[in-house]
């Protein structure tokens, strides 16, 4: 039995670096804002195994409300949360997050370490929308097995409420949007595979809304004066995927990754 | 001429593929430009584990010394959507393997192509973008 080793094509590895460098973002991390500065989002990519978009009018609740229900992927950053931004937005760190985000190292994301993701980030895994007239759930098949939960019963912000990796959110409508308001952030997840910090002072507000029956669009404005000199907006957009149901996924079952994670964080 | 062209761009599709994103940075802990192929190897180890499943090769070198390389697959639940069962790999199965090798020079390899020993493609959790 003959075994081969092949390595080391340099001709070959340099062109296949260089279109590697160039395709797109994976579909589930499909940013919707149009930044000009933002790295733009090639359609596609890889060998087309995407699954189309479910078209159809939006699904409404008895009482009336946009029904955000469903199984979907993507929805925010992975890679770069800058890839989201909206035209005339722009991230500026302040010198703390400046120095925060370039001490960073990529075996040091929380998420490389199955950890959840926090907000804005997403995992590139399924999520379901359990909705009811007072709360919305999302269960998420990944980074861990885990929830988050937002009130739309009209209550308030907790007085002083613990800082947690998802918050404490809250959500009203507005017209058929949703707009959901978090706050009591810790500051321990990434928004995203570079970095991009944050402060427990971290405040989000999400604006979502499910334009058909395969679309959710999710605008988000981040607000950290310790972290970012103004605040910033961003939106993706999360695809329905009809037929599908939660996995389980137990992060922490063999994970290898972070032991062999090298250099700063930074690289997709 | 041809068939090395040929074999060109049959490389070049392997090492264009995009991986499919995972819990954590591919460009962190693989080099593009360390591609990998082993042919012919076998199966010692299938881990069916999250958040990736991993299985392992017994590869011999020119001087005839064998090594056990660690290779990582999508996780299993992309690769349940994409077909693939608990049995799809085994222990004692003859597969080639091409991938990126691990940047810190660790016997780890990301698998973006595994062939079985019937000559079938199997998904490897890196030839699609939408791999969930």
């Amino acid at each position: 039995m003959k075994n081969k080793l092949t390595g080391g094509i340099t001709t070959v590895a340099a062109l296949a670096a260089a279109l590697f460098l160039l395709q797109a973002p994976a579909d589930s991390q499909a940013p919707a804002g149009k930044a000009p500065d933002a790295k733009a989002p090639a359609k596609g990519g890889g060998k087309g195994k995407g699954k189309a978009r479910p078209t159809g009018p939006t699904p409404r609740t008895a009482d009336g409300k946009v029904d955000f229900s469903g199984i979907w992927n993507g929805g925010g950053p992975v890679g770069d949360v800058g890839q989201g931004l909206i035209a005339g937005e722009e991230i500026s760190l302040t010198p703390w997050g400046k120095k925060i985000m370039d001490s960073r190292q990529s075996k040091d994301d929380p998420e490389a370490n199955c950890l959840p993701t926090g907000i804005p980030r997403i995992a590139p895994y399924p999520w379901r929308v359990l909705q009811t007239s007072t709360h919305i759930f999302y269960l998420f098949e990944g980074n861990i097995h885990s929830f988050r939960q937002i009130f739309i019963d009209g209550r308030k912000h907790q007085a002083d409420p613990d800082p947690t990796w998802y918050g404490d959110s809250i959500g009203s409508w507005d017209g058929d949007t949703l707009v959901v308001d978090t706050i009591g952030f810790n500051d321990k997840f990434w928004f995203d595979f570079r970095g991009h910090p944050h402060s427990e002072q971290l405040h989000t507000i999400e604006r979502i809304a499910r334009p058909d029956l395969g679309t959710l669009d999710i605008e988000t404005q981040i607000i950290d004066p310790v972290a970012y000199t103004k605040p910033f907006k961003i939106k993706f957009q999360a695809t329905l995927r009809p037929g599908e149901e939660l996995m389980e996924y137990i992060c922490q079952e063999n994970q290898q990754d972070a032991h062999h994670l090298v250099g700063p964080a930074g690289l997709p | 001429m041809r068939a090395k062209v040929l074999v060109l761009a049959a490389t070049l599709s392997v090492l264009m593929t995009v991986p499919v994103l995972a819990h954590h940075s591919f460009g962190s802990e693989y080099d593009e430009k360390k591609p990998l192929k082993f042919e012919n190897v076998t199966v010692t180890k299938l881990e069916w584990t999250n958040p990736h499943a991993r299985f392992y090769v017994d590869v011999k070198d020119a001087k005839g010394v064998v090594t056990n390389w660690n290779f990582e697959l999508a996780s299993p639940n992309v690769l349940k959507r994409n077909g693939w069962t608990k049995n799809t790999l085994k222990e004692g199965d003859k597969v080639t393997v091409m991938g990126t090798a691990a940047k810190d020079g660790a016997r780890l390899g990301h698998a973006q192509t595994v062939i079985g020993a019937d000559g079938k493609r199997l998904f490897a959790g890196s030839n699609t973008a939408d791999g969930n």
